[in-house]
């Protein structure tokens, strides 16, 4: 993304002008200087207690001795882990998936309505996303409730129900997953509709003139247009959901038979509420290079592309 | 009314004894403009905090310490992260409202409170059985029973829909102001009455998630045909007999539950009751609490009494606050010394009293105060919810084990999972054993 | 990063006029309003049943009785909410703290992205991608280090940074000036190379380069981060939950889960009328600077 910018910026601006020269030289010094705060920042409070995270990892429960890999050890024993790391996978891609899926089609929608109508669908569009998350996802709980559920309410009269919405594994796996999209898939459409906006209009009336029908021009002239922003918004919003808390956390704490546990909600249930702290740190950092490994490879596939270019 | 006159004598014998106390173990003075900070359990009776609230300031104006005071919901496990948070950074609230497993959990960062104990119990009596296996951790007391909060979870019934579904006059099992006859009151007979309240429409709202009430009433059941799953000296005992008895009875009951039941939390069973869809909820008063304020008519017909016996004696589950010092508070006289002004007879029951008597105190004293036999409607329902006849066991699930054990089969919810296995999910026995007996090596771990 | 170069490419054609739409389009465009009804309701149903919510009394939601309606509509629960000194003291948290976070990290990525986007230097490719990586470490992950950290800073200068509201000023941007960071890279390199040349070498420093040329044409984009910022620390709530206890440090989303539910007591009115009037600020500001926001991701996004 960024170096391509600077590899172009600086081999033009190197060879041709001798005036700049001294003042490329002291440049390193400066801008190293003006991202200093940056580095500062993510060093103290990101590198350095993921660093100590990885150290309380490698300690026993009591938190007294240093035992190397013991805990991953032990971790990759459990049948409980295991089903954790499946259930944040199918967490993760599917809400993903989905988020993208409806982002992309609502952002779509949105782009064919004219001028102002636009602004009024794009901001009620919006909503869930503006919402600060843990209270958007207690009126879902509310919803949900096997008493007063105001879906089994509208579902009663069509003979359906009642639903046991969180109740259920296939049900409550349902719900978290939906409440997730519900969230996220605003976001989708709004970075979409921004890469839709700069998908030059002259290429569509071109393909529109060969006949092109609707689906091949969204096909061969939108995908392709969009391809960075599809891997980025997917790629962070990936990392995001695969960390999720708050969304479990209150709708269904794990519950039923851990089959809706994350490895966030899980991390916190084996470290903060039954006292293994090491433990709780272990399954946290387990995903880190999971995700680490598929961003690099997502961030360089965007890097490559864009020097190609 | 013998309770009442009960009462009056042990207030007052008490109230004596307290001011003596007050006057002999600390020197006024000596503490003087000192600070203290406390951090109590935010209570889920509006205005159950004003009692605390106003006993604590008294004492700091007394005392004149500059006092802070924070009252911290447990909802969200707020009060589970600040106990950890503070337990890391070592610093925070001088004295802070630990859950029932905290004290054995920080046991090596809290102060010993023996010293203010010893004539807390002399004043308000002995300290239950169960708050003695929470709070005294290797011998010495590591934390002050703290009132509010302090909970019996047994069952909260509807009068109506108990006679009218199951035939079952629970006034006359637990009658106000009188010894319950109960002997009736067995497993068996909760059994048949939870199929016929489920058949008529308003089933049993308990729940088997791996939240407190859940788990609580998962753990009694188990304790009453003698089932456990990990003995006092550790030893993993899920292979039993009594254990597979146990679930059999679950196996039975969850066919008249709710089909939500494994995600309930601790407010599902509430809302059960107060939109009347339940006729027995295993709950403190505090749906009651509820029901009165917005459904006064389910609150009328709203009794709270005692848990039904099993094969092996009568449990009831109960949990308990404790109010516990961090070493590394810099006031631990000013801070004993707050400890017992709150633990006086007198202080204790103004809080019973704010607390429209969800709070029960953990001295033998001090569970036949009047606040049980007045409040209402309807009147006396509370009048059983402190166990005063001792009628039953009061006990917390996963005990006897290990603390560190018990805390781990109580939080992932152990028990309440193996029903669901087994009785939902139909798993063979042995597969359900298998499971656990896995899952408590695993809670082995040192 | 073709794209970009003919965004801002000037002279591209204005879509055509409505009127002369083909048939096709009337029919996409009919179609479209259907689905777009369709998700509308997907996505407005649960603020809606919050606000059906946040009108009624404790009794008529316990009630069994329509919950999509409201029988007996009442103020109560914002009339209760807005005079409670407390939720005040939340909201007031919530804004001084998104307000000095959304500036810090303005301050941050602003000047970082024009450094990374312009000024090569040892390690900037690899700061650059970095940067964003650092959205795999969780919370979840940090706090109990942070904890730690806390513990240490205490001692040593007597900082207590434990249960203040101001410590999140110092965690949020940890959050958010990664992404405001990556969006000002992507916006100032699409910004072309003549102007800050031409600027250099009429003998302006690389600071004035950046505050006279640099943030005026980058706008739409420095507004769609500050959107980005504010959003994000107005919602947080691991933090504030994990590092704040006391009534009066805590932020509204924590401060309205905290203290308006009561264990198994859900005051389930107020919550719904905590949770509009906590959401209002970000919408009032969407409302106003969408346009702004679509525009400034769009050269951030294509350009990622």
């Amino acid at each position: 993304m960024a170096d391509t910018a600077l590899r172009v910026s600086a081999a033009s601006s190197a060879d041709k002008r001798s005036g700049l020269q001294k003042l490329m030289q002291r440049k390193s010094t400066i801008a190293f200087l003006m991202t200093l705060p940056l580095i500062v920042l993510i060093f103290t409070l990101v590198a350095y207690p993921a660093g100590y995270a990885l150290y309380l990892a490698m300690l026993n429960k009591a938190m007294t001795k240093f035992v190397w890999f013991k805990n991953f050890d032990f971790l990759f024993s459990r049948d409980t882990f295991w089903m954790v790391v499946w259930q944040s996978c199918l967490f993760a891609i599917s809400a993903v998936v989905f988020k993208a899926f409806i982002g992309f089609v609502v952002a779509h929608l949105v782009n064919n309505i004219p001028g102002k109508k636009q602004r009024k669908w794009r901001g009620m569009l919006l909503v869930p996303w503006v919402i600060p998350a843990a209270m958007s996802t207690l009126s879902w709980l509310w919803l949900f409730d096997s008493s007063y559920s105001a879906f089994n309410w509208l579902l009663e009269p069509l003979g359906i129900g009642p639903i046991p919405w969180l109740g259920e594994t296939g049900w409550a796996r349902f719900c978290v997953i939906l409440v997730n999209v519900w969230i996220g898939a605003p976001f989708f459409m709004i970075m979409y509709l921004a890469a839709l906006k700069s998908v030059p209009e002259q290429l569509h009336e071109a393909a529109e003139i060969d006949g092109a029908s609707w689906w091949q021009r969204i096909w061969y002239i939108n995908l392709p247009m969009m391809r960075n922003i599809i891997a980025i918004t997917a790629l962070f919003s990936t990392i995001l959901t695969f960390a999720n808390f708050d969304i479990v956390r209150v709708l269904t704490r794990g519950d039923p038979l851990n089959t809706t546990h994350l490895f966030a909600t899980w991390a916190f249930r084996l470290g903060i509420e039954s006292g293994d702290i090491p433990l709780g740190a272990a399954v946290s950092l387990f995903m880190v290079p999971i995700l680490a490994v598929g961003a690099t490879i997502i961030l360089r596939d965007i890097n490559k592309r864009g020097s190609e270019v | 009314m013998t309770a009442r006159k009960v009462t009056r004598r042990f207030v007052a014998k008490t109230a004596a004894a307290s001011s003596a106390l007050v006057a002999a173990p600390f020197v006024r003075g000596a503490f003087a403009a000192g600070k203290l900070s406390i951090g109590f359990w935010d209570h889920w009776v509006p205005g159950a905090n004003k009692a605390v609230e106003a006993a604590s300031k008294a004492w700091a104006e007394k005392e004149k310490v500059d006092l802070s005071i924070d009252f911290i919901t447990s909802q969200g496990n707020k009060l589970i992260i600040t106990a950890a948070a503070e337990s890391q950074a070592k610093s925070g609230h001088d004295i802070l409202a630990f859950g029932s497993w905290d004290p054995a959990r920080y046991s090596d960062q809290l102060v010993p409170v023996d010293d203010i104990m010893a004539p807390l119990i002399k004043a308000n009596g002995e300290a239950s059985a169960i708050t003695q296996y929470l709070g005294k951790i290797g011998g010495k007391w590591l934390g002050v029973p703290g009132t509010p909060g302090a909970q019996f979870k047994g069952p909260c019934s509807r009068i109506d829909l108990l006679k009218e579904h199951a035939g079952i006059d629970i006034q006359a099992l637990y009658p106000a102001g009188g010894p319950p006859k109960a002997d009736s009151w067995t497993l068996d007979a909760f059994l048949k009455a939870a199929g016929a309240c489920h058949k008529a429409g308003v089933p049993f709202a308990i729940g088997l998630g791996t939240t407190a009430d859940s788990v609580d009433t998962c753990g009694a059941i188990f304790q009453s045909f003698g089932a456990a799953v990990v003995n006092a000296k550790g030893e993993i005992t899920v292979k039993s007999d009594k254990v597979k008895q146990a679930l059999e009875y679950w196996k039975q009951l969850v066919a008249f539950l709710p089909p939500d039941a494994p995600s309930y939390d601790d407010a599902t069973n509430n809302r059960a009751f107060v939109a009347g869809k339940t006729a027995l909820i295993m709950n403190p008063p505090s749906a009651w609490a509820v029901a009165r304020r917005d459904q006064p008519k389910i609150a009328e017909q709203t009794w709270h009494h005692g848990m039904a016996a099993g094969p092996a004696g009568r449990y009831g589950p109960f949990t308990t606050p404790f109010w516990g010092i961090w070493n590394f508070s810099k006031n631990q006289p000013a801070a004993k010394s707050l400890l017992t002004a709150l633990s006086q007879a007198p202080a204790i029951e103004e809080m019973v009293k704010a607390s429209a008597g969800y709070d029960i105190p953990a001295f033998a004293n001090l569970t036949t105060m009047k606040v049980w036999a007045e409040e209402g409607p309807p009147k006396g329902t509370l009048y059983h919810y402190p166990n005063p006849f001792n009628h039953q066991i009061l006990s917390i699930a996963a005990a006897p084990a290990p603390h560190k054990i018990a805390v781990q089969i109580y939080r992932h919810g152990l028990e309440t999972q193996m029903v669901v296995r087994y009785a939902i999910r139909g798993e063979p026995m042995d597969r359900v054993l298998g499971w656990a007996a896995s899952e408590l090596e695993g809670y082995m771990r040192t | 990063m073709a794209d970009a170069t003919i965004t801002t490419s000037p002279g591209a054609p204005t879509r055509p006029r409505y009127g002369s739409m083909s048939r096709d389009r009337r029919w996409a465009l009919r179609w479209s309003y259907f689905f777009l009804t369709l998700f509308a309701i997907f996505f407005l149903t649960p603020p809606i049943y919050m606000f059906v919510t946040s009108l009624k009394s404790s009794a008529e939601i316990s009630a069994e009785i329509n919950p999509w309606w409201v029988f007996d509509p009442t103020l109560s629960n914002y009339i209760g909410l807005l005079t409670d000194n407390v939720f005040l003291t939340f909201f007031l948290n919530s804004a001084l703290i998104s307000v000095c976070v959304v500036t810090i990290t303005m301050m941050i990525s602003v000047v970082a992205a024009f450094a990374l986007a312009r000024m090569k230097f040892w390690g900037s490719a690899t700061l650059a991608t970095g940067v964003f990586l650092t959205y795999l470490i969780p919370e979840t992950l940090l706090f109990i280090p942070l904890f730690k950290m806390f513990a240490w800073v205490n001692d040593t200068f007597g900082i207590q940074l434990m249960n203040h509201w101001w410590t999140m000023i110092i965690l949020y941007p940890t959050l958010t000036v990664p992404f405001c960071t990556w969006i000002m890279i992507g916006y100032f390199a699409s910004i072309p190379k003549e102007l800050d040349e031409a600027a250099l070498i009429d003998g302006a420093t690389w600071f004035q380069t950046l505050t006279k040329i640099f943030i005026p044409v980058a706008l739409p984009g420095l507004i769609a981060a500050t959107i980005f910022a504010f959003t994000v620390s107005w919602a947080q709530f691991l933090y504030p939950l994990a590092f704040t206890t006391s009534t009066k440090e805590l932020v509204l989303p924590v401060g309205i889960i905290t203290t308006l539910i009561k264990g198994d007591v859900f005051n389930w009115g107020q919550i719904m009328a905590g949770a509009l009037l906590g959401a209002a600020p970000p919408l009032i500001i969407y409302a106003f600077l969408m346009d702004y926001y679509i525009a400034g991701l769009t050269a951030g996004a294509t350009k990622g």
